[in-house]
């Protein structure tokens, strides 16, 4: 088999290679050319994945985070979708405040951090907070999206059976704003994400963000990547969910 | 037909547009001034509007505007040239796009910021290490648009173009480019806006100057009035930068 | 004619979209009038635009004319008619996101069907049609002749006197017609349905009509009415027959005109 024809055909295989080929420079990289303070080779990093999580306070943080983005995703989920039906429904109110939807949406909230952190303080409900604010508008964009452009024929047979408003909302409108309500669930998970993880990162005195800046500047790199790999490990599980959640409610497609 | 209701119902949406803007204006006045809430928590809208009048004056946002924007002229340019260069090569081939396609993808659906730490322990505080972490991050758009615009040009095309007798040069001139560039030019400005975003991003985390860091000298003096003004400043700069980026897309869509 | 005996009446019905003068004014229909028989097969062909989808969804009540009356079973028609009249449409009007037995049930319930008949009467629609073992199929994994199918097994599920179909093998190959249409013939000879059925193919009104009314352009206003007297259902062979042919070129004489006209008009770039 030709080497293109293999790369068709088992195209995984060939990524899992080219991650392997890229931990290998890194590996090379780190043990034999870089000093040490500044990086540290997988390999080291994985057999210490242990320490990391036995470093006291690490665990309790990792779990609270993972708390925080579990809950700040069902809250942008409940008001991505309710504020997405309540604009969405009417032409009129879609008209008026999708603008203001979305000119809201384009500031750079990254901005308003350090206020979300004098209002909330550095706990929790911060970092939550700053999740949803991140993670609820791709959420009602997408319902109000999906509400609109339903085939007029699906609306006109219905009306000729005999089905009554509430009958056309509940079997006609609902079920055709689902594929993009789940679309936009995917986009509200990546916002979370970013929203609750720059909000751990700023504050430096309590939870994640406090074991980042202390082996950075402790130059303590293995312990560093270890703890940034579990963060990605938690991301990319995350992410995975609800992409799962998006392709099973998509069948008929 | 119905263009009467529309107009009727576009007025009708203006007037909530500018009542909502209105609103907030008096709500935010209402709240400082007559209700007492704290501030401690909320400054004074007026007291907002002179401290931006005296930043703006004063110039004292200069050198931080300075370290910023030097930031993302620079880790845009890396991103675009790699960016494209890359996603050019992976685009001629299907099976180098079945590869490395969905692997970007992937890297692209978590937030790359994370890393920042990292990039802070290897580059340090200074303008390094977010220059190195917008280019990566801002890196991913543009390869993914980049791969898409020209593995989506229409194959009709090329052959039309290879059976006139067009070389190599002259594929990639009049037909690649031009049907690639719509998409690229979208992902430049994806591209720009999240290496912006991603600056600002850690400028605000971890670093000893630009326009991240004063907004959390800032915070961290509690001056609440001239800590919103610099917000306001810095969302304004963003909406500019923005828009000028826009602004280049659609000219150079047309050019093609 | 008694008035027992009618199921559709039309009276001197036209419409008009659009005010005169505005850019979009159409005059689609012009004082037609038509009684349609409890139990016949009517259809309604003419060149495009001549007004027939737009006076089918006027007797159905999905439109109210601009002027004219239309009675269905003695009464006035002033909307929607779910428990008289059901439709087939020439374009997919099945919900993609249901398979083919809730879509079904889906009519029932829209039309207010009592629970317990859902089942059975489904099953016994997709047997009808030939569907039984694509009941739980998507759509989307149907070919557009099945997809025709399960619409009219939705519609028969609702077992209403009258069915209107708006070409709903108008988006099919020629030879899905031909057996959907030697289908239908079978399967409406075992009930009692009116049905109006809008086609633009002469041989599908030929074959399977009782009558044909022929629309001119527009505005359009039926210009004849020829019978077909043949017993249901159709025979293969019917379409071969002396008679068949003839009554295939009266139709063509009838209608050739008015298509150059429809087209003539058309390509002038003018609206009526």
């Amino acid at each position: 088999m030709s080497a293109q024809a293999f790369l068709l055909r088992h195209p995984g295989v060939v990524r899992l290679g080219v991650v392997l080929l890229l931990l290998l420079i890194w590996e090379i990289a780190a043990r034999w050319l870089i000093d040490p303070m500044f990086i540290s080779p997988p390999s080291r990093v994985l057999a210490s994945l242990g320490s990391v999580w036995q470093t006291p306070g690490v665990p309790a943080a990792l779990r609270l985070t993972f708390f925080e983005l579990a809950v700040a995703f069902a809250i942008a989920v409940v008001l991505g979708l309710s504020i997405g039906l309540a604009v969405g429904l009417q032409p009129f109110t879609r008209r008026s405040l999708m603008p203001i939807i979305l000119l809201i949406y384009g500031l750079p909230q990254i901005t308003i951090l350090p206020i979300f952190i004098l209002f909330f303080g550095i706990g929790a409900p911060s970092k939550i907070a700053f999740g949803v604010t991140h993670g609820t508008f791709p959420i009602i964009i997408a319902v109000v999206a999906g509400l609109q452009n339903i085939k007029p024929i699906l609306l006109t047979s219905a009306r000729s059976m005999g089905a009554n408003r509430w009958h056309i909302l509940r079997w006609v409108i609902f079920p055709h704003m689902i594929p993009s309500f789940f679309s936009g669930m995917r986009l509200g998970m990546t916002g979370v994400l970013l929203g609750v993880l720059l909000a751990e990162l700023y504050v430096s005195t309590a939870g994640i963000g406090h074991f980042t800046t202390l082996f950075t500047e402790n130059f303590d790199p293995t312990k560093l990547f270890g703890l940034v790999a579990m963060l990605a490990a938690m991301a990319i599980v995350l992410n995975e969910m609800v992409r799962r959640a998006e392709l099973r409610f998509s069948r008929w497609r | 037909m119905a263009t009467r209701d529309n107009q009727a119902q576009s007025f009708g949406s203006r007037l909530v547009q500018v009542g909502f803007l209105i609103a907030v204006l008096v709500l935010w006045y209402l709240a400082t001034t007559r209700w007492g809430v704290n501030r401690l928590l909320l400054p004074n809208p007026v007291a907002v509007w002179q401290q931006l009048l005296d930043v703006l004056r004063s110039g004292e946002y200069l050198p931080d505007l300075r370290v910023t924007l030097t930031e993302l002229v620079i880790a845009f340019a890396l991103a675009m040239t790699s960016g494209t260069i890359v996603g050019f090569f992976v685009s001629r081939r299907h099976s180098t796009i079945r590869v490395f396609d969905p692997l970007f993808a992937a890297i692209y659906s978590i937030p790359i910021i994370m890393f920042l730490p990292l990039y802070v322990l290897f580059f340090g505080l200074g303008p390094a290490s977010k220059i190195a972490l917008g280019a990566t991050i801002s890196f991913f758009p543009i390869v993914l648009s980049t791969i898409a615009g020209f593995g989506n040009v229409d194959r009709t095309l090329v052959t039309a173009a290879r059976s006139m007798g067009a070389s190599d040069f002259h594929l990639f001139r009049y037909v690649l480019v031009p049907g690639a560039l719509p998409v690229i030019l979208s992902g430049l400005r994806m591209g720009f806006t999240i290496a912006l975003l991603s600056i600002i991003g850690s400028e605000t985390i971890a670093s000893l100057a630009g326009l991240g860091h004063h907004i959390v000298q800032l915070a961290e003096g509690m001056d609440m009035a001239r800590m919103f003004a610099y917000i306001a400043f810095v969302v304004v700069i963003a909406a500019l930068l923005n828009g000028l980026v826009s602004f280049l897309e659609a000219r150079g869509r047309r050019w093609a | 004619m008694t008035a027992g005996d009618l199921a559709v009446r039309v009276q001197n019905v036209s419409h008009q979209f659009g005010e005169p003068g505005d850019v979009q004014h159409v005059r689609a229909l012009l004082d037609t009038s038509l009684d349609i028989k409890r139990g016949e097969l009517l259809c309604l062909i003419g060149p495009s635009g001549c007004g027939k989808s737009t006076l089918l969804n006027v007797i159905g009540g999905l439109m109210r004319p601009s002027g004219g009356t239309v009675e269905v079973t003695g009464k006035p028609v002033r909307g929607p008619r779910p428990h008289d009249i059901a439709f087939v449409f020439q374009e997919n009007a099945l919900f993609p996101w249901n398979t083919v037995i809730e879509n079904i049930r889906l009519g029932m319930l829209f039309q207010g069907v009592p629970k317990s008949e859902h089942e059975p009467r489904a099953r016994q629609s997709l047997e009808a049609v030939g569907l039984t073992e694509f009941a739980n199929h998507y759509p989307s994994q149907l070919s557009g002749g099945m997809r025709q199918r399960a619409a009219l097994a939705r519609a028969l599920s609702l077992q209403t006197g009258i069915l209107l179909m708006d070409e709903p093998f108008g988006a099919l190959d020629e030879q899905t017609r031909m057996i959907l249409g030697e289908d239908l013939s079978v399967l409406l000879s075992r009930t009692e349905k009116t049905i109006v059925f809008v086609t633009h193919s002469l041989g599908e009104a030929v074959f399977l009509a009782d009558r044909v009314a022929v629309f001119s352009a527009r505005p359009g206003t039926i210009k004849k009415i020829i019978s077909v007297d043949e017993p249901h259902p159709r025979k293969p062979d019917f379409v071969t027959s002396e008679k068949f042919t003839t009554l295939r070129n009266e139709l063509y004489a009838l209608l050739h005109d008015e298509i150059r006209k429809t087209v003539t008009a058309s390509s002038a770039g003018g609206l009526a």
